[in-house]
């Protein structure tokens, strides 16, 4: 039985999970590295998941529906960037706000446009990029199906992510965006005082993860599902806040600890066909993510800190 | 030509005008301190020049042109550099990093690293501020980071540097270093602002003096020209006693009785090992020891924030060896804490609620768990005319308060609360002149109204002024007791220092070679 369980569909499916995850996690290191809380990654997801699939329903191609989830996304955190930024209000408020208000809009504008609640029609979704087929038996076979599967089987999105992941490591510690950014977390009157506008740099980056949350909810929807169901995000957002800390607030640390978390949903989803035979009951495995999720947070992996300055706001002078 | 100067600037916060019509200049290659109180305008008119703060009115011209300056990235490119009281550094990052934040050597946003070290080490080198370009911030000493925040300015261009109150942070060793490394910059062409509320500092530093008074500029002098009298005199616009008189300690019953006394430190090392003394009512008795030789953790045990592991404490024959903070001050304990900050103060409470702490749940203040608002504002507006608390009103924030107001408002409600005892550590730490002498003649009147004082200082000159009884600490025992006309800075010093082994009642007379000793001693 184990044999059915360990496949490289198992580990396929972990990078499939990861994606989301990362991609709003990833998000959330560069909002919070500039020294502000994003706790709305949840709604900003939900938010790009509709007008994604909205954008594809109207257009049919999955691509705009893509860069439609990304600008909802931005469009969306520019409210929490305004709020927290300019407003100076309390960033987890100014958060909780904008989750409401996604799961509100978004089920409000499924009722208005297509006269029903739940889910919407399908839709046409980003392929696997690659499409090789597996030859016949011995080891070398054995060795290209793993490979093939592992590898080989995503969509877009998924290499994508893989990317953002490394391109956002590198910048944060070799470029000037990525110094700025870590000090304007840490100490922001202090980027003041060089002469370097923190209100922007904020902005930008809370934009940013306004973007890349967006692109997360595209994933799944125009990627994994096909279509889009209320409240589908079911809590992603919050996983991926906490891979965030796992990840000690950088995007490589982000992603692998997504893939751990999007590991243990694969093996739930896995160990869910098997339910005949482990006679648990199916909640239990549904558990597993967010039972990681709160293991994590309450420190069990080594001590985390966050940036100093983070969820205070900026007053000049 | 001057390098910079100002004319007549005006800058207003609410209910406080920090400068007004304030003119100065600067020379080229000159050292012209900005003398003045804690709140004189100091940092507001700095901030201004740096364009951290905007101001209402005037002038500021660079080389002779006006300009105008909004932004600090405008004063930089005007070849301003300014070293803040509070570092702008960013602990995480290192040396290297925060040098060259805001102006990063490299191409389309990717930073040259092997650039920004070799500008960053020339620099160093130049000048002669050594330093490791590779070290995170957060692992240096204070005088080195200070450091790094002048190379900081120097990277960006800086031909005027404005040093805000440079020295308050430094060892006497470290202020040394600082004072070359400040001449070393003006013969290279630089001109510096130096402030300062030390007297000393200023007469060994300066070429010219610029004094400043409730925010505008009172007189200009060198220090050829005056000595320390006539600076204070100056800065506080009136005479003051650097050392106030005091009458004999007239000695009443025991208050406190501390009986061989052993508390931890912060790893379970034995911090306090055994200590016995006790304390009468009408005197003030002192201990003087170098930091970190136990003074910080005997305090803590004393007001019930650290439990002791062996003794007893007494305050007027109850004991309270195992008082909680609520209880000692129930018992008449008052502790005006070393570190204003984290325990003098709650910075975001205001001054009424900062001044009741503690007897806030007490009647007339509270009935019922309810706080009587009116009650509260009242006895705040009393204690603030009492005790000369410089502020617009009651309800401002303690964290908008300068340095000195803010431990006037702890001493205010430490001995407000009329105490048995008063636990006084560091009580003038930061101070300038003028509030040292009140905090001072606060304390005595404590003493002359029958209560115990037991204070605790770094610094020997307030030791030596304050006390009728000095208990030298070191290395976590009492191993010297002096009566007040029977000490002097040196002999102190050297007992601190561990110099007179740790018997009590050794003769003690320094040796020549402990000079050194008594001065590192003497904390200044
Ligand atoms: N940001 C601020 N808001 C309100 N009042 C301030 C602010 N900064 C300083 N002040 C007030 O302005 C006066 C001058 O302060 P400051 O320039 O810090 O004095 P100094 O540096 O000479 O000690 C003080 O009365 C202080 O309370
Ligand atoms: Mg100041």
């Amino acid at each position: 039985m184990l044999g059915d369980i360990i496949t490289p569909d198992l580990f396929a499916s972990a990078f499939r999970m990861a994606t989301p995850l990362a991609l709003a996690a990833i998000g959330g290191t560069i909002c919070e590295r500039s020294g502000v809380v994003n706790i709305a990654l949840e709604g900003i997801m939900l938010t790009g998941a509709f007008f994604g699939t909205a954008a594809v329903l109207a257009t049919g191609n999955p691509w705009i529906g893509v860069l439609a989830a990304m600008a909802a996304g931005v469009a969306i955190a520019s409210v929490h960037a305004f709020a927290s930024i300019n407003l100076r209000s309390d960033q987890v408020v100014s958060g909780t706000a904008i989750n409401l208000l996604a799961l509100g809009v978004t089920g409000f504008l499924m009722e208005f446009w297509y006269g029903h609640p739940g889910t919407t029609d399908p839709i046409a979704v980003l392929r696997p990029i690659f499409s090789f087929t597996s030859p016949g038996g011995g080891f070398f076979a054995e060795i290209w199906r793993w490979f093939n599967g592992i590898v080989l089987s995503h969509t877009p999105i998924v290499y994508i992510t893989i990317i953002i992941a490394v391109l956002a490591q590198w910048a944060l510690y070799r470029t000037r965006w990525g110094l700025r950014l870590r000090a304007l977390g840490e100490h922001p009157r202090a980027v003041d005082t060089v002469g370097v506008n923190v209100y922007r740099g904020r902005w930008i980056a809370v934009l940013m993860s306004g973007a890349l949350a967006g692109l997360a909810g595209a994933n799944l929807t125009i990627e994994q599902v096909g279509s889009f169901t209320e409240n589908m995000t079911n809590g992603r957002g919050f996983i991926a806040l906490a891979a965030n800390i796992f990840g000690r607030w950088t995007p490589a640390g982000s992603y692998l600890a997504s893939l751990l978390f999007g590991f243990a949903d694969a093996l739930q989803i896995k160990l869910q066909v098997f339910r005949d035979v482990i006679t648990v009951p199916p909640q239990f495995f549904l558990m597993l993510p967010y039972v990681l999720t709160v293991i994590v947070l309450a420190g069990v992996i080594g001590r985390a800190i966050a940036p100093a300055a983070v969820g205070q706001p900026y007053k000049k002078g | 030509m001057p390098v910079l100067e100002l004319r007549e600037v005006t800058k207003v916060f609410p209910g406080v005008v920090a400068n007004d019509r304030v003119s100065m200049t600067l020379e080229r290659g000159e050292i012209v301190a900005l003398l003045g109180e804690n709140g004189a305008g100091k940092s507001t008119l700095m901030n201004v020049v740096y364009g951290l703060l905007s101001a209402e009115h005037g002038e500021i011209l660079i080389d002779g042109s006006t300009v105008k300056i909004r932004s600090p990235r405008q004063a930089i490119d005007h070849g301003i550099g300014m070293v803040h009281q509070h570092f702008m550094l960013v602990e995480p990052l290192t040396v290297t990093e925060n040098i060259v934040l805001g102006r990063e050597p490299g191409r389309l946003g990717v930073i040259d690293f092997t650039e920004a070290r070799a500008k960053v080490a020339e620099i160093s080198q130049r000048y002669g501020l050594r330093i490791d370009p590779d070290s995170r911030i957060a692992d240096l000493s204070v005088g080195m980071q200070q450091r790094v925040e002048i190379l900081k300015a120097l990277y960006q261009g800086a031909s005027v540097l404005i040093l805000d109150e440079p020295t308050a942070v430094l060892t006497p060793q470290e202020v040394r270093e600082l004072f070359s490394v400040v001449r070393s910059l003006v013969s290279e062409g630089l001109s510096v602002v130096f402030i300062t509320h030390k007297l000393e500092e200023v007469m060994a530093v300066a070429d010219r003096i610029i004094v400043m008074r409730a925010g505008a500029v009172v007189g200009e002098t060198r220090p050829s020209e005056t000595d320390e009298v006539g600076l204070a005199r100056m800065m506080v616009g009136r005479d003051v006693v650097l050392r106030v008189e005091k009458t004999p300690a007239r000695c009443g019953d025991t208050v406190l009785d501390v009986r061989d006394l052993h508390v931890e430190g912060e790893r379970g090392l034995e911090a306090v090992a055994g200590v016995t003394f006790d304390v009468c009512g009408g005197e003030v008795v002192a201990i003087a020891g170098v930091s970190g030789n136990g003074q910080t953790e005997l305090i803590d045990a004393l007001v019930g924030l650290r439990p002791p592991s062996a003794g007893t404490m007494a305050l007027k024959g109850v004991d309270i060896t195992h008082a909680s903070a609520r209880r000692s001050i129930e018992a008449g304990v008052s502790h005006i804490p070393e570190d204003r900050h984290r325990r003098g103060l709650v910075l975001q409470f205001d001054l009424a609620e900062n001044l009741v702490l503690g007897d806030h749940r007490l009647a007339p203040y509270a009935s019922r768990g309810i706080m009587n608002r009116r009650v509260i504002a009242e006895m705040a507006r009393t204690r603030i005319s009492d005790y000369d608390i410089r502020t617009p009103s009651e309800r401002v924030l303690a964290s908008s308060m300068s340095g000195g107001n803010q431990q006037k408002v702890v001493v205010a409600r430490e001995i407000g609360r009329d105490p048995e005892l008063l636990v006084a550590a560091q009580p003038t730490r930061g101070l300038d002149v003028g509030a040292i002498e009140f905090v001072h003649r606060q304390i005595l009147a404590e003493r002359d109204a029958g209560k115990a004082v037991l204070l605790i200082s770094l610094e020997l000159e307030e030791v030596l002024s304050l006390a009728d009884r000095i208990l030298v600490m070191y290395e976590g025992r009492i191993v010297r007791e002096f009566s007040a006309d029977e000490a002097d800075a040196e002999t102190l010093g050297y007992h601190m220092t561990g110099g007179g082994g740790t018997k009590l009642g050794d003769s003690g007379a320094p040796t020549p070679e402990t000079d050194e000793a008594a001065e590192r001693g003497a904390g200044r």
